[in-house]
């Protein structure tokens, strides 16, 4: 080869080779729009995942409605609707981790991973195609939350407020799913290897009623349970700070400042051990 | 060495207390096929995810197109193809999507990106396919695709890590003519196998690898000649004849009769040579002066089979007992 058409193609491979930030933009924007292109692909996904949620909905709103009483003239609907999408979401977000299970299995992430791309392209990608999955679910349910009786008591800044949160509740908890689908691999393993630790931290927390309404036994656990705070802060912006501190005796503000130190140790904890795990390989 | 191609020095690579690579070394110079052969647990993967940038090595160096994959791992991968044991495509999305999105992420235009899917999709005979999702993708189909990916901004150096295997031998065949098209186009490609016939057929040079070190190394005609000769295949007309026929052969090539075989039943002659094609010759004129006739005469080069066993012991294509498998994508299902 002369070593003109070499020079030539070094200098080729040295331009596929640099990062800018908006190559690194463009990264993460052709990894989430692929994402997107399969979520769209099948639209079972987003179906099935929206009427689960919706049956619950159903079940807490008429059957529960009717027989409890949360005091504070707020209707049991209106107090456990906000909850209800705060769990939706969670679960919802578990499919994040799935997703990256089988693009493990497939060799897809050697593929990217074996690409001139920023390294933080795949999983920047994947929290971005997901925040907008999330938000597209959270319209729904809350659509289908005022269809069966379920009102804002805040405000329309307070009912955005409280999507926000529950969107954002939502990506830390991809973050975790995405760390165990690269640890677990297994895409049929990482269903119930995110959904058993989350679960029960659901139940433990504020979501069915106030804390000081729980078993004794369990109020630490709820105390200390970031799910409370994501649904207290939730809860705050959907009923107003007077409700939530009327029914559940904390303040808004308090609320929220414990969910985004959660948050942040969430996203970083999580974020942390899943690029450590995708650079590994 | 030479400043494209691949140098690889003193490779190692441990998984735990496992060693899958004891200093390998070899070198593919630009334009060459070279195949690592070996069976499963030699450490092909290994060495393949190594260069690739996948994983990082214990020890030794390693450079591709002249960049180093520890420390301009990002040139690396800007230089390189690679198409794995698994078909590394997205099932959602078509054949041409697939195509596109690689080249734009190895920063080709969309325009562009564009253009070479289509032309890659028709040499490898997928456009009628291209707009269908690759779900319903036969396995071949998918191979076809993931090498197209693969060369969508035509790498400086392709790595092919056992590109047919799982395949249908029908779908192999076609594969391998895609492999051959390359090879003729002078890229350059490192391409291991577990299957004799496939380095045979593709390489141009064959590194022998077993138990994670090189064993032999050379073209396939060297390392058959590195077993032992050929072997000259004669059936006499008259089976009478054959102990004549052997007795003569064994004077023309200056060896004792004890090394020729004779088979008075089928009239057949094995004679162990040396000087290859000449020997061919020489033994024809030899009968011809004696008068013997000759029913068939053929010159027989050992097999790559052959020289596998007799390098190691045990044929390549058998999974040895005593080596774990390296699990570099522990959890795996391996399909």
């Amino acid at each position: 080869m002369s070593t003109v058409a070499a020079d030539a193609r070094h200098t080729i491979i040295e331009q596929r080779a640099a990062l800018s930030p908006r190559r690194v933009v463009g990264d993460i924007a052709l990894v989430a729009g692929r994402n997107l292109r399969k979520v769209q692909r099948s639209p079972g996904l987003i179906v099935f995942s929206t009427i689960q949620p919706l049956m619950q909905l159903v079940l807490f709103v008429f059957i529960f409605g009717s027989i409890a009483s949360i005091g504070g003239g707020i209707a049991y609907r209106d107090f456990v609707v906000p909850a209800v999408l705060v769990q939706s979401i969670a679960f919802a977000a578990m499919g994040s981790g799935v997703g990256i299970a089988y693009d493990l299995q497939s060799g897809m992430i050697d593929r990217f991973r074996s690409l001139p791309i920023a390294r933080s392209a795949f999983l920047v990608g994947r929290t971005v195609s997901d925040s907008l999955r999330l938000g597209l679910q959270s319209l729904l349910l809350v659509a289908a939350s005022l269809v069966i009786g379920f009102r804002f008591h805040n405000g329309l800044a307070g009912a955005v407020g409280m999507i926000v949160v529950v969107v954002l509740f939502g990506i830390a908890l991809t973050t975790f799913s995405a760390f165990v689908g690269l640890a677990v691999k297994d895409p049929e393993t990482v269903q119930p290897a995110v959904f058993i630790p989350v679960l029960p931290l659901v139940f433990t927390s504020s979501a069915f009623a106030p804390v000081s309404k729980l078993p004794g036994w369990m109020q630490p656990i709820a105390k200390i349970n970031p799910i409370t705070y994501a649904i207290d802060t939730a809860r705050g912006l959907a009923l107003g700070p007077g409700v939530l501190y009327k029914v559940s005796g904390i303040h808004l503000s308090t609320a929220f400042a414990i969910f985004a130190v959660y948050w942040v140790l969430i996203v970083g904890v999580f974020t942390a051990l899943a690029v450590h795990r995708y650079r590994v390989g | 060495m030479s400043e494209s191609g691949v140098v690889v020095d003193g490779l190692v690579k441990r998984f735990g207390s496992f060693v899958a690579l004891h200093g390998v070394s070899f070198v593919v110079p630009e334009g060459m096929v070279v195949g690592l052969l070996g069976p499963n647990g030699a450490g092909k993967t290994t060495a393949i995810r190594i260069l690739s940038t996948l994983l990082a090595p214990d020890g030794g160096r390693a450079s591709v197109a002249g960049y180093d994959v520890v420390t301009q791992p990002q040139q690396v991968r800007a230089a390189i193809g690679l198409t794995g044991q698994f078909a590394a495509v997205d099932e959602d999305l078509t054949g041409r999507e697939n195509l596109v999105l690689v080249g734009r992420l190895t920063r080709l235009s969309k325009e562009f990106a564009q253009e070479r899917a289509a032309e890659l999709l028709d040499a490898f005979d997928l456009s009628d396919a291209a707009d269908r999702v690759v779900r319903g993708y036969s396995g071949g189909m998918r191979r076809r695709l993931d090498l197209a990916a693969s060369l969508i901004a035509s790498p400086a150096v392709l790595f092919l890590d056992e590109p047919t295997t799982g395949l249908d031998p029908r779908s192999r065949l076609r594969l391998w003519e895609v492999i051959g098209r390359l090879r003729d186009e002078g890229k350059t490609i490192v391409l291991t196998t577990q299957y004799m016939e496939e380095a045979d057929q593709l390489a141009e040079q064959i590194s022998v690898i077993d138990g994670g070190r090189i064993i032999a190394e050379g073209t396939a005609d060297q390392l058959k000649t590195k077993v032992g000769g050929d072997v000259l295949d004669l059936r006499v007309h008259e089976r009478a004849e054959a102990s004549a026929a052997a007795a003569l052969l064994a004077d023309t090539f200056g060896i004792s009769t004890a090394e020729v075989t004779i088979d008075d039943e089928l009239g057949s002659v094995l004679i162990p040579v040396t000087a290859g094609a000449s020997a061919l010759v020489d033994a024809v004129r030899a009968l011809d002066g004696a008068g013997l006739r000759v029913a068939d005469l053929g010159l027989r080069r050992p097999s790559l089979d052959d020289v596998f066993l007799s390098l190691t012991g045990h044929l390549a294509e058998e999974p040895r007992p005593d080596a774990p498998e390296p699990r570099p994508r522990r959890g795996r299902p391996r399909i």
